[in-house]
């Protein structure tokens, strides 16, 4: 089989499988002629054989060709009278039989040759099927993890925020402890040094654990894509769609189709935006007096995209409109305050701006921009 | 047994937290034992001294406040104080109403946990001692006959001899006789001394 792939061309298709069929046969033939010598009755089951192999090999139309080459030769040659195409009368139901059974022998093998490549077509397709499944898997396993990757900002800090806690723990006990031993009469000096000597060791430990973290966010250096800000912002509003509906909080989007492409690390990108919106949701906890609506807002010319966050929340007060921005700022009873710090970090790295108003009609507007051919771009 | 030294158990899975706190404690000139996990202080030999729990509520395995309803259903009664780096409203109500005796957030200040353990300490050695008492009494009762028991269940409840006589079909005298011994056996040198007494049995009873 591995020969006709060689073979192009219906020509030379047909040349071979001609000349396959002229080999089976010839081949069944002169066994066939020897073997007459020593039976007394025609023998002509070899044809069988070579009618077969050729309708395996060249399909229904060479089994067939091969019927006919075999009905000749053995009319020719071993059909009473011998060497002559004339058959004698008592060998015509003989001769009948044979070429019955040549046609079946072709019918069969042509038939078993066909199934079996239907067959192995079917599973070669079911391998490609497989195969784009598992690349679907895995397309939808990394969204999935991309996505957690920005939820888990926030466990991020409650971790770190223990990491540091226990060996601060530590330092200010064993502080404690020293200063029991310094004032205790006579002072327990060999304790009060033992006590100073861990204090440097969990002083040192909480401050591996910053290094630690620094490292983490420097080795994963922002990898930019060009990226649809719109689609960003869809992608977010469907994920935030239940927690707004419960809170009943209605999220608008105020787009247009076709904002320029800007260059930025999508995760990171998708934590500015879930952050601001977040801190939205989270304004208008309160709110009672008017409807709770959260509008995201995009818009971009050829050198920059603007993204605007309103809520009708409780607004800003002129004076923290700075100082939201500092690390560890907050006013929610729960947070850390390292949310907008962290956005504005971002956006900066990625040549933009982070800022916050407050919203005429009540409430706060977040915005950022994001330049449309950053100066590190590099293409 | 209240002589024996008070001891401070410490379970945080942080090493140099419990050590931190091992040495604090100390310092003070009290006893403490570390332990990493709630199973290995279930594991260990507890003396029968006064003590407390100092515990983390976030533990590997059986966290803090499982660990307070397991032993409370174990009949185990030791002071509990809980520690943790990031508590809120309902775990410290959960705590609290289980019988806690305080819940601090890490980093505490040394008052607050001395303070804590030395009310834990005191209140596991009112207990133990209610404890000693109570089993001292109970083997007195133990060696009064049935008679005398139903002679001192009337006489603590305030009847006269005469009215416990007739309750018990007895003869004045008899009861007297009765209540003497009961006073003897129970070393009480006062009626209201062993009404007193009777309550503590009764209400470890209620218990």
């Amino acid at each position: 089989m591995q020969t006709s792939a060689r073979l192009e061309g219906p020509t030379r298709s047909l040349i071979w499988r001609g000349g396959i069929v002229l080999l089976f046969v010839v081949a069944a033939f002169v066994p066939t002629l020897l073997l007459q010598r020593l039976f007394p009755y025609p023998f002509p089951f070899l044809f069988f054989g070579a009618v077969m192999a050729s309708a395996w090999f060249g399909g229904k139309a060479a089994g067939l060709f091969a019927v006919l080459l075999s009905t000749l030769f053995v009319d020719y040659f071993f059909v009473p009278p011998f060497y002559s195409f004339s058959i004698s009368t008592t060998a015509e139901a003989y001769f009948a039989a044979f070429v019955a059974c040549a046609l079946a022998a072709s019918w069969v093998s042509s038939a078993k040759k066909r199934s079996e490549q239907a067959l192995k077509e079917a599973l070669d397709q079911l391998e490609v099927r497989v195969s784009e499944r598992t690349a679907e898997l895995m397309k939808t396993q990394t969204e999935l993890a991309h996505l957690s990757q920005v939820l888990s900002m926030g466990e991020l800090t409650a971790s770190i925020a223990h990491e540091i806690n226990q060996p601060l723990t530590a330092v200010v006990t064993h502080g404690h402890a020293c200063s029991e031993w310094l004032s205790a009469n006579p002072p327990n000096l060999e304790k009060a040094h033992q006590t100073v000597q861990r204090i440097i060791q969990d002083g040192t430990r909480a401050g591996a654990v910053l290094a630690r973290i620094r490292s983490l966010f420097k080795k994963e250096a922002p990898t930019k894509d060009w990226l649809d800000i719109n689609e960003v912002i869809h992608e977010l509003t469907t994920f935030l769609r239940d927690d707004a509906i419960r809170r009943r909080i209605a999220i608008r989007t105020d787009l247009v189709p076709g904002l320029p492409k800007v260059k930025a690390d999508r995760v990171q990108l998708q934590q500015v935006v879930l952050n601001l919106m977040m801190n939205g949701m989270d304004a208008m906890a309160d709110t009672a007096d008017r409807a709770k609506e959260l509008l995201i807002r995009a818009r971009g010319d050829e050198s920059e995209i603007v993204v605007r966050v309103e809520d009708s929340g409780m607004g800003l007060d002129a004076e923290a409109n700075e100082r939201i921005f500092n690390p560890f700022f907050t006013t929610k009873p729960h947070g850390i305050g390292m949310g907008l710090s962290i956005s504005r970090s971002i956006i900066e790295s990625h040549e933009g701006r982070l800022w916050a108003s407050p919203r005429p009609s009540g409430g706060a507007i977040f915005q950022f921009t994001l330049p449309v051919h950053p100066r590190d771009s590099d293409d | 047994m209240t002589d024996a030294r008070p001891t401070i158990f410490v379970v945080d899975d942080d090493a140099s937290v419990r050590d931190a706190i091992s040495n604090l404690l100390e310092s003070v000139g009290l006893r403490a034992k570390v332990f990493e996990s709630t199973e290995a202080f279930w594991k260990a030999q507890r003396p029968s001294a006064p003590s407390c729990l100092v515990l983390d509520v976030r533990l590997p395995g059986v966290g803090g406040l499982e660990f307070q309803e397991q032993l409370a259903k174990a009949n185990v009664s030791i002071p509990i104080i809980f520690i943790t780096a990031h508590g809120d409203v309902p775990m410290t109500s959960r705590a609290m109403k289980a019988g806690a005796i305080e819940f601090l957030m890490k980093p505490f200040q040394k008052e607050d946990l001395l303070a804590a353990v030395r009310h834990g300490l005191d209140r596991d050695r009112i207990r133990r001692d209610e404890q000693a008492e109570v089993s001292v009494l109970q083997a007195r009762v133990d060696q009064l006959t049935s008679r005398e028991r139903e002679v001192m269940d009337l006489v603590v409840t305030g009847l006269i001899n005469k009215q416990i006589g007739a309750e018990l079909g007895l003869s004045e005298v008899t009861v007297k006789a009765h209540r003497s011994h009961v006073m003897q056996k129970m070393e009480a040198t006062s009626l209201a001394e062993l009404v007193r007494m009777s309550d503590k049995l009764k209400r470890r009873d209620r218990r």
